[in-house]
């Protein structure tokens, strides 16, 4: 990657190749808040000027798809259910460990 | 004898501390075990750590004073026997994950995608490699991470809630948040799962 940091974002081209490096100024700041991004807790100056990055930055539109895909992805797994047999036994373990101690 | 006919007798204590636990153990005990298969990974951690969290709320519930939500006490208890009970199988030590270790170095590298194609969550979870990825990625996560992870994007918890039940700040709750949301990222985007799988079950549609 180049390592040379354009100045002003907002001008870049969207061609994939565009130069900068993920690890420094406008690209890290967005790598460090996305998470508050997503949870709706940043200033709406500062969303507004994220939504203006992600508009010029196609690497950092791309990694926060997959960035948000992956919390819906989490907030959708479901898990298993017990079933009544496994519940009452359960509770017949407890209720019998707690008279043993 | 007409004022006592209008009354309840009292109830012996035992009596009255198993109804209290039966009916906290009814209310919650499908709460609890989803918690817990989503910590540990697998049915039966998942049910040892069921049976200790309300073998100890058993234990607490005389001295419970209603100050936090009932299923807070819980999940606290829940969480401080699952580190617990780890300690005792695992020794794991905590690992810290720091941001900088997320940061992609290549291109290619932040512009890997997870196979959802325009898919619902329900209709990419029918990609068996994908579900498979996801849990395992939640389950190599060091278990501080793990923990901030489950409660506040699986339980859908406050981070406030959260930072309770963790017995830490909000801060440090959305930075555990954050790093453990990275690394699942990561490892699901690394994994290179293809979309076949879904195309199979029927999961895909044209």
């Amino acid at each position: 990657m180049n390592k040379k940091k354009t100045a002003t974002p907002k001008k870049r081209s969207k061609s994939l190749s565009h130069d900068h490096t993920h690890s420094e100024g406008r690209c890290m700041d967005l790598f460090r808040q996305l998470s508050a991004y997503i949870d709706d807790e940043l200033p709406a100056d500062i969303c507004e000027e994220i939504r203006r990055h992600l508009g010029a930055c196609p690497n950092c539109e791309v990694f926060i798809a997959s960035f948000m895909q992956t919390v819906t992805l989490c907030r959708h797994r479901s898990a298993p259910e017990l079933t009544s047999v496994d519940r009452m036994k359960m509770r017949r373990a407890i209720l019998t460990a707690a008279n043993a101690r | 004898m007409r004022a006592s006919a209008s009354k309840k007798p009292p109830q012996h204590p035992v009596r009255q501390e198993l109804e209290g636990f039966d009916r906290l153990y009814r209310d919650h005990v499908d709460l609890i075990y989803r918690y817990a298969h989503r910590l540990c990974g697998e049915t039966e951690s998942a049910k040892d750590l069921v049976q200790e969290t309300f073998l100890n709320a058993y234990q607490g519930l005389k001295d419970f004073r209603g100050e936090a939500k009932v299923s807070t006490w819980l999940y606290t208890i829940a969480s401080r026997a699952c580190i617990r009970m780890r300690r005792k199988r695992k020794g794991e030590p905590e690992h810290e994950l720091s941001i900088e270790e997320f940061v992609p170095t290549s291109e290619g590298e932040f512009r890997l995608q997870i196979p959802m194609g325009g898919l619902s969550p329900e209709e990419a979870f029918q990609n068996k490699e994908l579900r498979e990825a996801l849990d395992q990625a939640i389950d190599k996560l060091p278990r501080k991470y793990r923990m901030a992870l489950v409660l506040r994007d699986m339980e859908g918890l406050s981070a406030k809630e959260v930072g309770t039940i963790m017995g830490v700040n909000e801060r440090a709750v959305k930075s555990r948040l954050h790093r453990a949301r990275l690394f699942v990222r990561r490892e699901l985007s690394a994994r290179g799962i293809t979309e076949h799988d879904n195309q199979r079950s029927g999961g895909l549609r044209s």
